[in-house]
């Protein structure tokens, strides 16, 4: 493919607070160079507080003050537009949301106002982007419900007459019904249990391969990135830590956080104890100097303490930040041999 | 609307028994237009009359048939209601809405326009239109005055739930998705407030019917047109209750009371139809 969908260069987004001449901030996002390629769907991990919603906040172009863009690019590249949302002024922002850059929202319950009727939602959100209205965008909006398998019914009930995984479904039918090229889903699948979570997950495949947009998909449960996701990049503390294809970082990753993270994972039949990792997520108003993973981390040097590590390539495609990657292997042997195993 | 109608009577014997109710004062407010008296003139029947046969509601000491008489004052009270009601919906939605959803200084200027009118003590401010306006107080002015007194607690109300939906999923999504903020509070947070503006609309009739009573019964109204009031007014003057002419007072008070369960029943079954989960429970789906 010609260009990347989306490239975010030295991003960094800081929530800057003035309360009675008190300047606070915080660094949410804090140098971010990455890339989603067409037709992917790439994860996005990291832990409660790590930034990881201030930054999908940024790519969804929906900034709001306190937060800011400090520096950095954020370059959408849609078929014949291209768009930087950290430059492009509210007009050309409204033009791409929702019609080529959509939003899969937390939380299927709240997302729906209880008090309207499905097709009224339908109506309320699409009719703009779309350019259609009444009987024409109803048809628009029956097929599009067909591929999700959910029948015309659906659009004269509310919101409280359809099951949990009927209204993640709808949610999933109201991001879409554009078919926008970049879908944003915020953790899509945390209030449902297993089973509808597994088919949640399959139809935003589906959905993704027919429409062949690229899917950013954030959750801190590893498990649902090893099912959807072609590459994963993991946020700690506001910066990407490291970055590669799914099946790598599960099974050769080279972040110490990374590591932890993976080796958390529980396996069927596997009755060993989990390491807990000590500490918490460092409070990003007060970053700790050098590496921000060395207080927690069990390979931290003096290096990590003074120095900030780059991202650097460390096989192909893989990158990571971390100054003693070749060292993170014995981390997860253990794991990954019972994985082997199994 | 028929369908809904039908259900609503079917299901909700509030809405039946509260649909009947002012249906019948209603009839008998609208049976004023094709009255053979003249409300405002005196002695054209015998005065102080029992109900009976002939003179069903009986006549009052002015000689006045009490049946067109109240006819003609709960046309005239009911219309004053009404117009009170729809007025100060109009401005506290609006003031609501508005002041919630925006916030910022949008938010300060209304809320602070809002205080003063809650801190004002409405009735004295009543009493100084009548002493400015006199007989130009008829029932459309003193509608507009209460109306303007009256809005501005329903409009904290709406404010606070206004400033919770706006923090809600579904804002966000619709405004990410790029509805006007018109449509927005128009379409998405209108029919969310609508229980609260029916309740209180309620309350607001009931509230302004009974501001009318006091200032009418205190004589600071017009006292020639006949309204529930005045009504009572006049049988004050004339001291019913110790003449023995009970029927003047007990009649307009049962009618008016039958006026507020009617609507208060009204009120409460329409909020839970326009609340889509109770509709369901009501149905028994």
């Amino acid at each position: 493919m010609s260009e990347d969908l989306l490239t975010v260069q030295g991003l960094q987004a800081y929530y800057q607070m003035n309360y009675f001449g008190v300047r606070r901030e915080v660094r949410a996002v804090e140098d971010i160079t990455m890339s989603v390629r067409r037709n992917e769907v790439y994860g996005i991990a990291g832990e409660s507080s790590s930034g990881k919603t201030s930054f999908i906040k940024v790519l969804a172009a929906a900034i709001r003050p306190p937060l800011r863009i400090i520096e950095g690019s954020v370059r959408y590249n849609f078929d014949g537009l291209s768009v930087d949302v950290a430059q492009a002024g509210k007009a050309q922002i409204e033009a791409i949301r929702w019609r080529h850059l959509s939003y899969i929202m937390q939380g299927s319950m709240s997302v729906l106002n209880p008090v309207r009727r499905i097709g009224r939602i339908f109506e309320d959100y699409a009719s703009r982007p779309l350019e259609l209205t009444g009987e024409a965008l109803r048809e628009r909006v029956v097929a599009h419900l067909g591929r999700l398998k959910l029948g015309p019914e659906v659009l004269s009930a509310y919101p409280h007459e359809l099951s949990g995984g009927m209204r993640q479904r709808v949610t999933i039918g109201l991001a879409t019904v554009c078919h926008p090229q970049f879908i944003i889903a915020d953790e899509p699948t945390t209030a449902l249990d297993v089973v509808v979570q597994k088919e949640v997950l399959g139809l935003i495949r589906e959905i993704q391969q027919e429409m062949g947009s690229s899917v950013v998909f954030v959750t801190h449960d590893m498990s649902v990135h090893a099912n959807i996701a072609d590459r994963v990049g993991i946020i700690y503390a506001g910066r990407l830590v490291e970055e590669g294809p799914t099946r790598q970082m599960f099974f050769a990753p080279k972040h110490p956080y990374t590591a932890h993270l993976v080796a958390s994972l529980p396996r069927i039949g596997d009755t060993m104890q989990r390491p807990a990792l000590e500490g918490r997520p460092p409070n990003l108003a007060e970053p700790p100097s050098g590496c921000r993973f060395n207080p927690r981390c069990p390979l931290a040097v003096d290096k990590c303490r003074q120095e900030a590590p780059p991202l650097e390539t460390v096989a192909p495609d893989h990158r990571t930040a971390c100054w003693r990657w070749r060292d993170v292997a014995p981390l997860v042997q253990p794991a990954v041999k019972l994985w082997e195993r199994a | 609307m028929f369908a809904v109608l039908r259900d609503l009577i079917r299901y909700n014997i509030e809405f039946a028994v509260g649909l009947v109710l002012v249906g019948i004062i209603v009839l008998y407010a609208c049976l004023s237009f094709f009255s053979p008296v003249d409300p405002t003139q005196i002695y054209l029947s015998i005065p102080d009359q029992p109900p009976s046969a002939q003179y069903w509601f009986g006549t009052n000491s002015r000689g006045q048939d009490m049946f067109w008489n109240l006819s003609f004052a709960f046309r005239n009270t009911l219309i004053f209601g009404l117009i009170v009601a729809a007025i100060s919906r109009v401005i506290s939605i609006t003031v609501g809405l508005l002041s919630g959803y925006l916030g910022g200084w949008v938010d300060r200027v209304l809320m602070f326009i809002n205080d003063i009118f809650v801190a004002v003590p409405s009735f004295p401010v009543l009493v100084l239109f009548y002493f400015v306006l006199r007989s130009g107080l008829n029932t459309y002015s003193l509608a507009a005055v209460m109306a303007v007194l009256g809005w501005a607690y329903d409009a904290r109300l709406i404010r606070s739930v206004t400033l919770s939906l706006k923090h809600r999923e579904f804002t966000l999504h619709a405004r990410y998705s790029g509805m006007s903020t018109p449509k927005i509070l128009l379409q998405e947070h209108l029919p969310y407030v609508m229980p609260i503006i029916f309740a209180t609309a309620m309350a607001n009739m009931i509230w302004s019917i009974g501001m009318e009573v006091t200032l009418a019964v205190l004589g600071f109204t017009n006292i020639n047109i006949p309204t529930v009031g005045t009504t009572l007014y006049w049988a004050n003057n004339h001291s019913a209750m110790v003449v023995g002419t009970w029927w003047w007072l007990v009649i307009p008070v049962v009618l008016i009371v039958i006026t507020f369960i009617g609507l208060f029943l009204l009120a409460v079954s329409l909020n839970e139809y326009i609340d889509p989960r109770s509709r369901l429970r009501r149905m028994g789906a």
